[in-house]
């Protein structure tokens, strides 16, 4: 069974080689009778025996005439697939455990393609109806993402069994992404560790104190909360200027891998991811050491972003560089 | 789960399926009918949104459970195919009450199909047929509508029309050529559809038979046409009479069986003038073939399909469930003493001991006096002559010696009376005789071909000659001469009225278009009958022979592959102008014309320019005569893509798009030249 699945795989990533977008086309659509296209014939099937028994043309007929609609079906289900262009939507990260909505995009050109088309990821259960002829885009399909680390988007499979019901055209279409999933954040305290003496210097609570002490006014930096800008002076036509606050130069530190005592490595990362997001909540300014990586003291989103990334892909038996 | 309120697809099915059955008002019984009415009430309540809730799977499993017990219990009297059909009905009625998932839509779908082809067992006339294709592309329409439900009815409708329409000659070409193959088993055939003549007659079974108006069968003739008084179609040869009824001799059909084992035909050697022909039968559910006088089969394909027994009866091998084509010769003029003397004469002298005093005796004395058979039976046939007998649809009932009663007493009676009765004297007298039903007459449409209806049937006797063999002798053309030359209706006033309504509108109608419709009407259904109904394995051989010629295994190789050639044109001309866009834009073809017409001046555009760039490009680079032309073009291009155009400005445009992409050409071929 296993076997099969890989071979199958392979086969798979060489007739539909990943992609940003997809215009289908006879080399990634798969087609043959559905399970009603084979009752369809099941019944033109009957209808040839009980009309040769009976010697009655007219039920022979109705079989032939049947079968030539079933054969039309089959150009026309293609013609209607193949104008079909699918692209993936813009989904930068999500968190592990949660259930991340993965937008698609349809590009039905002038309408020129009809009827219900069914989405869902290769192999699995879930599965999204809509209507070409009448839906929005883009289509989110739901993903369980289980693991952190960079999500591998299962490929996703598209059917439809226009115009009759009787022929099911699909395809299994691998998009190019760099979806990350970051670890599961776990409620921990924040620790900060100075990196000169490897000392404690601030054992911060979640709820960060001295958060509107206001301090200093500064050039907005992207990634700024927007409740942080100072927008008397923006409307006095200063440029954008955030308000700085007293506490956030008071926390500097390092998160540490190697301080965490939960056990397992996950869960190390888990409580990390947590006090990553809640110390650029606060807008402290902190790095980052995981052992083989270091990411020095910053603050704002962009660093958020860069710290999670580092958590998400840690590996504790590869050599990492210093971000 | 599928909702089915405002759901079309649902509605359509339910509405088909109430049709179909509707149409199956015979074979299915009315209970079952009801059902399906209540079922569609209960899916168009849905549909309406009257009603909220399908009833529950434990009511119709009930429900089921009942109608099953009583339908097994009707079974034994319905037999197989009436059991089918009736269990399919009801099976699909309580589907239809249940239909919760996609899966019981299919399955609804797929058995709504199969019973659309029951119903040609039953009916294949032009206008059932036509309503059954009216049936099937609605049926696809439900399934247009369940996969592109927001697509609207109107435009699934046009998809459908354009598909049945796409699919029809390619079904006629299949039809056409795919090999037409026997039947692969025996049916079942439903005793209560047997229509036609029946194995056994008792006096005034036949008058029943006279008040239909069906058609019975059509022949076509090929060269001479008998004349109306030798228009005698035998069918069935009755030989054992128990003082009421005729039958088929049970000991003849022993016999036959016997014959049949060691397929030993009865081939009568035949001569003199003839008569030849070509008969489509109607279905009767039965083997009974029809035939003037001795028939023998004309063609081997017939030859396969008929046997001929010792009593000069032909029959099918297989029963006339569809219309059934043979082709015979008669011989009008030939002996019927061919068969085994011993045999007929013991069979056929076989009489009741007790019943019918008053005849026994009357022929004890007639027979004393005329000891020769021929004068004999001249006596008998001038007593029908000479007594006021009386020809009648409608003859009273005679119970008890109905041979006495009616020879002596109500004399009056029909042809099987009349038959019937000059058979037994003749047994009395110990002369062989036996009773034979079929049909007297036919009506010949011009010269192309002759209709013989249901209330054509007849009965005549024959009786034994020692020297010609069986002859034919008919009481009935004695007492009421005008039945055999002109036909029933002449014969009998009151018939006309008896004869189903299209018969009132014939022959006496005094309004000529009435009648010219008819007989428009029945030529188009010889014609259905004939190449639709009868296309038949010799038919197709023929008319494939007369495409390619003689059948050769090459030839034949040869002509399935331009078939097959001839549907993938079709498909292609259906298919390859969707597979290359739309509709063609020409201004834009143009356009692309004109940049490589520019191109041969060695000025391209870069991918990254706009074409109004471009053509300003142009201009610094090129003479006015040639970028004047291309700045003309450059413009209908633009507004072609960026401005909505009406139709009629667009084929303004394209006029002008022409004019100009032509005088672009003829300005660079210029430039070439220098």
């Amino acid at each position: 069974m296993f076997g099969w699945q890989a071979v199958a795989e392979r086969w798979l990533n060489k007739r539909i080689p990943e992609a940003h977008k997809y215009k289908l086309n006879y080399r990634s659509i798969f087609i043959f009778p559905s399970r009603f296209g084979g009752l369809f014939l099941l019944l033109c099937l009957g209808l040839f025996i009980l009309g040769s028994n009976y010697q009655n043309n007219l039920m022979i007929f109705l079989c032939y005439f049947l079968l030539s609609l079933f054969l039309l079906n089959l150009f026309i289900a293609y013609l209607n697939f193949a104008k079909l262009e699918v692209q993936l939507g813009k989904v930068k990260h999500g968190f592990a455990g949660e259930k991340l909505q993965i937008p698609i995009w349809i590009h039905n050109n002038k309408r020129v393609s009809n009827g219900l088309l069914k989405l869902n990821f290769w192999k699995l259960k879930h599965s999204v109806n809509i209507d070409l002829d009448d839906s929005t885009y883009p289509v989110y399909l739901p993903l369980d993402c289980e693991a952190r680390g960079k999500l591998k988007l299962p490929r996703v499979t598209l059917t439809s069994t226009y115009p009759l019901g009787l022929i099911s055209c699909w395809t299994h279409l691998a998009f190019v992404s760099d979806i990350l999933i970051y670890p599961k954040p776990l409620a921990s305290k924040v620790r900060l560790i100075s990196k000169d003496d490897l000392a404690e210097v601030n054992e911060a609570d979640s709820t960060a104190k001295g958060h509107d002490d206001f301090d200093s006014l500064a050039p907005y930096k992207q990634g700024e909360p927007l409740y942080h800008v100072a927008w008397k002076q923006v409307a006095k036509g200063q440029g954008m200027i955030s308000k700085q606050f007293s506490n956030q130069s008071g926390a500097t530190g390092w998160l540490m891998l190697a301080s965490l005592r939960a056990a397992d490595i996950e869960q190390k990362l888990s409580e990390l991811c947590f006090q990553v997001i809640e110390l650029t909540r606060n807008n402290s300014t902190f790095g980052l050491d995981l052992g083989n990586l270091k990411i020095e003291p910053s603050s704002g989103t962009e660093h958020q972003n860069a710290c999670l990334k580092a958590l998400a892909l840690h590996s504790p038996y590869l050599k990492g560089v210093n971000a | 789960m599928i909702s089915s309120s405002k759901n079309h697809a649902h509605i359509i099915l339910t509405l088909v399926f109430l049709c179909i059955s509707l149409s199956l008002l015979a074979p299915v019984m009315g209970w079952i009918l009801i059902l399906v009415v209540c079922a569609v009430v209960m899916r168009s309540a849905l549909y309406l949104d009257l009603h909220k809730h399908a009833p529950s799977v434990r009511t119709l499993n009930l429900l089921a459970l009942l109608s099953a017990i009583v339908l097994a219990y009707f079974s034994l009297q319905l037999g197989v195919l009436l059991g089918m059909i009736n269990l399919l009905v009801l099976a699909c009625s309580l589907k239809l009450m249940q239909l919760r998932s996609i899966k019981d839509y299919y399955q609804l779908i797929t058995c709504c199909g199969f019973l659309i082809g029951c119903g040609f067992i039953f009916q294949n006339s032009i206008g059932f047929s036509l309503f059954y294709l009216v049936l099937t592309l609605l049926l696809l329409l439900s399934l247009a509508c369940h996969i592109s439900p927001s697509l609207g009815i109107n435009k699934n409708l046009k998809r459908i029309a354009v598909m049945g329409v796409q699919a029809l000659p390619i079904a006629v070409l299949l039809f056409i050529v795919l090999p037409k193959i026997g039947p692969l088993w025996q049916m079942p055939t439903s005793k209560s559809h047997q229509t036609g003549l029946a194995e056994k007659v008792t006096p005034g079974d036949i008058a029943q038979l006279s008040q239909s108006a069906d058609l019975a069968f059509r022949v076509t003739f090929s060269g001479n046409i008998p004349l109306p008084q030798e228009r005698y179609w035998r069918a069935i040869v009755m030989e054992e009479f128990d003082g009421k009824t005729w039958r088929v001799s049970p000991e003849r059909k022993a016999i036959q069986r016997q014959y049949k084992q060691y397929n030993k035909e009865f081939k009568p050697v035949l001569s003199g003038r003839y008569f030849s022909y070509q008969i489509i039968t109607e279905p009767t559910h039965q083997n009974w073939l029809y035939s003037i006088d001795i028939g023998v089969p004309d063609s081997p394909q017939s030859a396969n399909q008929i046997w001929q027994s010792h009593e000069y009866q032909l029959t099918s091998n297989t029963a006339l469930v569809s219309n059934f084509q043979y082709s015979l010769r008669s011989f009008p003029d030939a002996l019927l003493n061919q068969a085994l003397y011993s045999v007929d004469h013991r069979i056929n002298t076989q009489r009741p001991d007790s019943g019918n005093p008053e005849t026994q005796r009357w022929v004890k004395n007639l027979r004393r006096q005329f000891p020769n058979d021929q004068e004999f039976i001249n006596q008998v046939l001038a007593f029908f002559a000479e007594q006021p007998f009386e020809y009648t649809l409608q003859p009273p009932l005679m119970q008890s010696n109905p041979v006495d009663t009616f020879l002596f007493e109500q004399q009056q009676g029909f042809c099987s009376h009349y038959a019937s009765a000059m058979a037994y004297i003749l047994r009395l007298a110990d002369i062989p005789a036996r009773l034979v039903t079929g049909y007297q007459g036919g009506e010949m449409r011009e010269q192309d071909y002759m209709s013989v209806y249901q209330y054509d049937a007849h009965a005549w006797i024959e009786a034994w000659h020692s020297d010609k063999g069986w002859q034919r002798y008919d009481p009935t053309a004695i007492v009421a001469p005008n039945r055999v030359t002109f036909g029933l209706k002449t014969a009998i006033e009151e018939a006309a009225e008896l004869i189903d309504s299209p018969f009132s509108l014939d022959g006496f109608s005094s309004i000529a278009w009435l009648t010219d419709v008819r007989l428009f009407l029945q030529d188009i259904d010889f014609v259905w009958t004939k190449w639709i109904l009868g296309f038949d394995k010799s038919a197709q051989k023929d008319l494939i022979k007369s495409l390619i010629g003689e059948l050769t295994p090459k030839k034949l190789a040869l002509f399935g592959l331009s078939v097959i050639g001839l549907i993938g044109l079709l498909l292609a001309f259906f298919f390859v102008p969707s597979l290359r866009g739309r509709k063609r834009d020409y201004i834009s073809q143009y356009y692309q014309k004109s940049e490589k017409l520019l191109a041969k001046l060695h000025i391209y555009r870069p991918k990254s320019q706009g074409p109004l760039d471009f053509a300003n490009s142009v201009e610094r680079k090129l003479p006015n005569s040639l970028h004047q032309p291309f700045n003309q073009v450059t413009q209908i291009y633009m507004q072609h893509q960026y401005t909505k155009t009406t139709q009629q400005q667009a084929s303004h445009n394209k006029a002008l798009m022409k004019i100009q992409w032509l005088r672009l050409k003829k300005a660079v071929s210029r430039q070439l030249k220098h």
